[in-house]
């Protein structure tokens, strides 16, 4: 015995067994392990958002990839990258991903009667019974709801729809929905307003969500780099906000107000600049419509803004009433701003994903007109038109025009009061109608790259629409909330696998072009969802194949940038140091592409085309022919009021639903960086970067000041109930000082019900408890708070 | 006096026990130890280097336009002679029906496979002027591919190179031993 371990240990036996024992316990079977091969970089444009952002993703073999990183040499987040991008890859090997095209042959919305089917019957089955509902006469019956809004997929669909005959196509609710009819009020084009923010040597923020991400998160990082480097100030930035978000952190002071009163900020420091003759006073007079008293084309006189701004209601005493901010401050901040040079007010959401009230939008374009920011040259600017190929016209189809003569549903059925002056994009207002039978039915529901079961707000709407919607058909990479309900499931490519592209950077005032290339073969059995349309479309035949005359997505894509190159404007950007918030309204951008191919060739080579920013006061098509801060357009649209403040910016506000009593809290939910909200789940690696104190296991915590949690009796990470008169959801409480007193604050983008173990079940869904408010001008669904209560669970 | 005797006896048989356990298990632990401790498996097919000295080894073993070794190329590589078979080999045969023809990555056995804790690159150490066969084994005249023993408890090749060789070279070359210079 003793010879055996005596020789055994004069062998390199045990020593080597040690060693491979060691290095066995460095090789769990579920370490991940990188494939080896040739390392190659394909830069292109992310579409995970709509912020326009040049990424390159690394590749091994050309056939896995395995980093997605910011490209630097892209002008708009110059080697950036935000959360969400950093970890986008884990969509394209997701496990919920959906592999082949399937069918609901149960129940709807059980998972196990979901059936694969051939993508030809699939499109087959599609095109049969919108061809049998157009046959019928009832091509109305066909509705549609999209993500993409600045992208050639929302011009596709919109052909689509409008050969087809429906004028029920919607997409998902987004700020740049109240600011494109803002932009039709004051200046008559409806397109949405943006900032040359990274040349702003003040920024007045209001709500604005800068480092969370604001439209293009890649931007704002480029833009915060500039700002503060090397230990610098070059911008002051004012964050008014109730909550001490990541930007009011940031942000050289934070003004702490009420939930939805920093449009009664804004107004109140516009009475002191009108008061203190702070304004720019040459342009009001020559370029600004309403600012004085006004006569109406009835010959009627009516009051303007220099009026209506500085009655009682919009004194520092007044305002300080509404916002709690001492008069003193009021009176700095409109000191501050109306002397400095270039100083800017913003406003809205990290991921712009909610429409503000006409009324807000038009105090913080009020503000903006006062110093003169809204001319060529200032920092507020419209976002300029592409001139992308143009899509066939249409011939007039007899039946596509029987549709589309009927009023969208929304419009058709309004019940409640009267319908809004200036219809926008009303997917709430489109719900209720079909939840309430509206004037006629929805056969067949399109949902392309949404997610309206789990992120609309107020998402139960959706779901009571979906009873009475006879098919939904989902066009979907990943088995999602709304999927999940589908009878049909057209699976299409995920970012990073197929065409696509992005048009305009949203909140920026230059003209911007991207293209979406591929970096990778698709790996699943799916479809550009462009390419799904033009086969519905070829099988429907007739008017409608001829409306999408493409071979695929890709040709579509080609033709459209082949248009661009025709108009001889803009130039491309594929190196570094091209400065887009450089360039001077109307500017003549030399092109520096030979044409269509080379153009279409290096956009999809990662460049971006980009122009200058146009003059926002060029060509107004408004009555006046002038900036219109008294909007002759909503008293054209037969809006009504008591008094003329219903064509001026004012501060209104209406009360969530509930009482006092009942709800004494406040409701308010926000986005952050670190979740992505709405029609895309949190992949894991960016559920890491969340903090313990907003997501534990699967627990969500609320914020709460700790004033109202002594006055509640709680303590830091207690469980609690929140209920609003929406809902309520199982929480647990953190304690924290930048929450505002009697305000319960709640994360958006958690409480998924769908996808994979590390997403379903983790926190809850703030979608579901939140208030939709529909605006009173545009109808679109807006959200500032819910009434809450908040019990020891 | 027994107890002496008995004493004596017992150590003799003592002696020759303890020898035999001795002697046994260094023949254990020296020889058959280590070879229970690997498999042996064959390549997929079958590779001779003597079948294609009418090519340079670089021609196969390059380095890349971005300075990364291709290692053992690709399909492709193989695709650009055979294509068609050239030969009589069976080992060809198989190359082409069942690789090629359905664009297959062979799923060679590599020798020198490292952790992927290690960053190693052949650049800077060809730029050294350090041989091929300074850690691989030499191939000019190799007609049939050798066995490749994996190590049944990690899983890695017998040939994979320890971080002492490593260390070894070089301390002797006056190359740097700190820990990031491998471990990235």
């Amino acid at each position: 015995m003793a010879g055996a371990v005596g020789g055994t240990l004069l062998s390199p036996l045990p020593w080597k067994l040690t060693d491979d024992a060691a290095i066995w316990s460095q090789n769990w079977f579920w370490r991940p392990s990188p494939a080896r091969g040739e390392i190659t970089r394909k830069p292109t444009v992310c579409a995970l958002c709509e912020g326009g952002c040049g990424v390159q993703a690394r590749l091994v073999d050309g056939k896995r990839a395995i980093l997605l990183e910011g490209n630097p040499n892209h002008p708009v987040n110059q080697g950036g990258i935000c959360a969400l991008g950093a970890a986008g890859l884990q969509f394209l090997y997701a496990p919920y991903r959906i592999a082949q095209p399937l069918k609901q042959t149960k129940r709807r919305g059980d998972p196990t009667g979901f059936q694969p089917i051939a993508w030809n019957e699939a499109v087959g089955e599609l095109a049969k019974k919108l061809g049998q509902m157009r046959a019928d006469g009832k091509p109305n019956g066909l509705a549609g709801i999209t993500r993409r809004r600045c992208s050639s997929m929302d011009a596709l669909l919109n052909q689509f729809f409008a050969a087809y005959g429906s004028p029920n196509l919607f997409k998902m609710p987004a700020h740049a929905d109240s600011l494109k009819l803002a932009g039709a009020v004051t200046t008559g084009r409806e397109a949405p307003f943006g900032c040359n923010i990274e040349d702003a040597p003040y920024i007045l923020s209001f709500g604005a969500g800068l480092v969370e991400g604001w439209g293009s998160p890649g931007r704002m990082q480029a833009a915060f780099r500039r700002w503060r480097q090397g230990g610098k100030s070059a911008a002051k930035i004012v964050q008014v906000d109730s909550r001490c978000s990541t930007t009011a952190a940031m942000a050289d002071r934070w003004i702490a107000v009420p939930p939805g009163t920093e449009a009664a900020l804004a107004l109140g420091i516009a009475h002191l600049m009108v008061k203190d003759k702070l304004y720019d006073a040459e342009f009001m007079a020559d370029r600004v419509f309403g600012f004085e008293d006004w006569t109406d084309s009835q010959g009627k006189n009516h009051k303007g803004f220099k009026f209506l701004v500085q009655t009682d209601a919009y004194t520092p005493e007044a305002i300080s009433k509404l916002t709690g901010v001492d008069p003193a401050k009021i009176r700095e901040l409109a000191k501050e701003f109306g002397t400095q040079k270039g100083a800017v007010a913003v406003w809205g959401q990290p991921q712009g994903s909610v429409p503000k009230d006409m009324y807000n939008e038009l105090s913080f374009l009020a503000l903006n007109a006062l110093k003169g920011n809204i001319k060529a040259g200032g920092a507020i600017g419209l976002a300029p038109e592409v001139p992308l190929g143009a899509l066939p016209e249409l011939p007039g189809d007899p039946s596509a025009l029987k549709g589309l003569k009927q009023l969208r549903l929304d419009l058709a059925s309004s019940q409640k009061g009267p319908p809004p002056v200036l219809p926008g994009n009303n997917l709430h207002g489109f719900l209720d109608a079909v939840s309430n039978g509206g004037k006629y039915p929805i056969e067949v529901m399109l949902v392309h790259e949404a997610n309206p079961a789990y992120g609309l707000c107020e998402n139960k709407l959706f779901q009571q629409a979906l009873t009475k919607i006879g098919t939904l058909v989902s066009l979907s990479s990943y088995m999602d909330e709304t999927a999940q309900q589908a009878d049909l499931i057209l699976p299409i490519h995920t970012a990073f696998e197929g065409f696509d592209d992005v048009i305009g950077i949203p909140g920026a005032p230059y003209a911007y072009y991207g293209v979406c290339a591929p970096v990778l073969k698709p790996h699943l059995n799916t479809k550009a969802a462009g390419d799904i349309v033009m086969s519905v479309a070829k099988q429907l035949g007739g008017s409608i194949a001829a409306a999408l005359p493409w071979a695929s997505h890709e040709e579509y894509l080609k033709k459209r940038a082949e248009g661009l190159a025709a108009s001889a404007r803009g130039a491309l950007a594929d190196k570094k140091g091209v400065e887009l918030w450089k360039l001077q309204p109307e500017e003549a951008v030399k092109p520096n592409y030979k044409d269509g191919a080379d153009l279409w060739k290096k956009l999809a080579g990662g460049a971006c085309w980009y122009d200058a920013p146009v003059d926002p006061l060029k060509d107004l098509k408004t009555e006046s022919g002038k900036f219109e801060l008294a909007a002759q357009l909503l008293l054209a649209k037969g809006q009504t009021g008591d008094d003329d403040q219903v064509y001026l910016p004012h501060f209104s506000q209406v009360p969530p639903r509930g009482s006092d009593k009942d709800y004494p809290l406040l409701l308010v939910t926000y986005q952050m960086s670190a979740l992505a909200d709405r029609d895309l789940a949190n992949p894991p690696f960016m559920t890491k970067t969340v903090f313990d104190f907003i997501l534990r296991q699967n627990d969500q915590f609320v914020e709460i000041n700790p004033a109202t949690a002594s006055e509640l009796g709680m303590a830091e990470g207690d469980s609690a109930v929140l209920k609003t008169p929406q809902g309520e959801v199982p929480v647990r409480v953190h304690l924290y000082a930048g929450a505002r007193p009697k305000v319960v604050y709640l994360a958006q983008g958690l409480g998924h019900k769908a996808y994979d173990e590390y997403i379903k079940d983790k926190g809850v869904n703030a979608n579901g408890v939140v208030e939709v408010q529909l605006d009173r001008v545009t109808g679109l669904g807006t959200v500032w708070a819910a009434r809450a209560h908040l019990r020891r669970a | 006096m027994k107890e002496e005797n008995k004493s004596a006896s017992g150590k003799v048989v003592g002696g020759v026990v303890f020898a035999v356990g001795f002697i046994g298990a260094l023949v254990f632990g020296w020889v058959i130890g280590p070879d229970l401790l690997y498999s042996q498996k064959a390549q997929p097919i079958n590779f001779s280097h003597v079948a294609h000295q009418d090519t340079t080894c670089e021609d196969c073993h390059a380095f890349r336009p971005d300075g990364t070794y291709v290692g053992i190329p690709k399909i492709d590589k193989c695709k650009e002679c055979h294509e068609s078979q050239m030969g009589q080999e069976k080992s060809e045969q198989i190359l082409v029906d069942e690789y090629i023809q359905k664009e297959r990555e062979v799923p060679w056995l590599v020798y020198a496979w490292q952790p992927d804790n290690v960053f190693f690159s052949h650049a800077p150490h060809q730029a050294k002027g350090v041989k091929c066969e300074s850690c691989h084994r030499p191939v000019k005249e190799e007609k049939v591919v050798p066995y490749f023993y994996e190590n049944r408890l990690t899983g890695y090749s017998k040939s994979t190179m320890k971080m002492v060789d490593c260390e070894k070279c070089h301390a002797e070359q006056n190359g740097s031993n700190n820990c990031e210079i491998c471990h990235k």
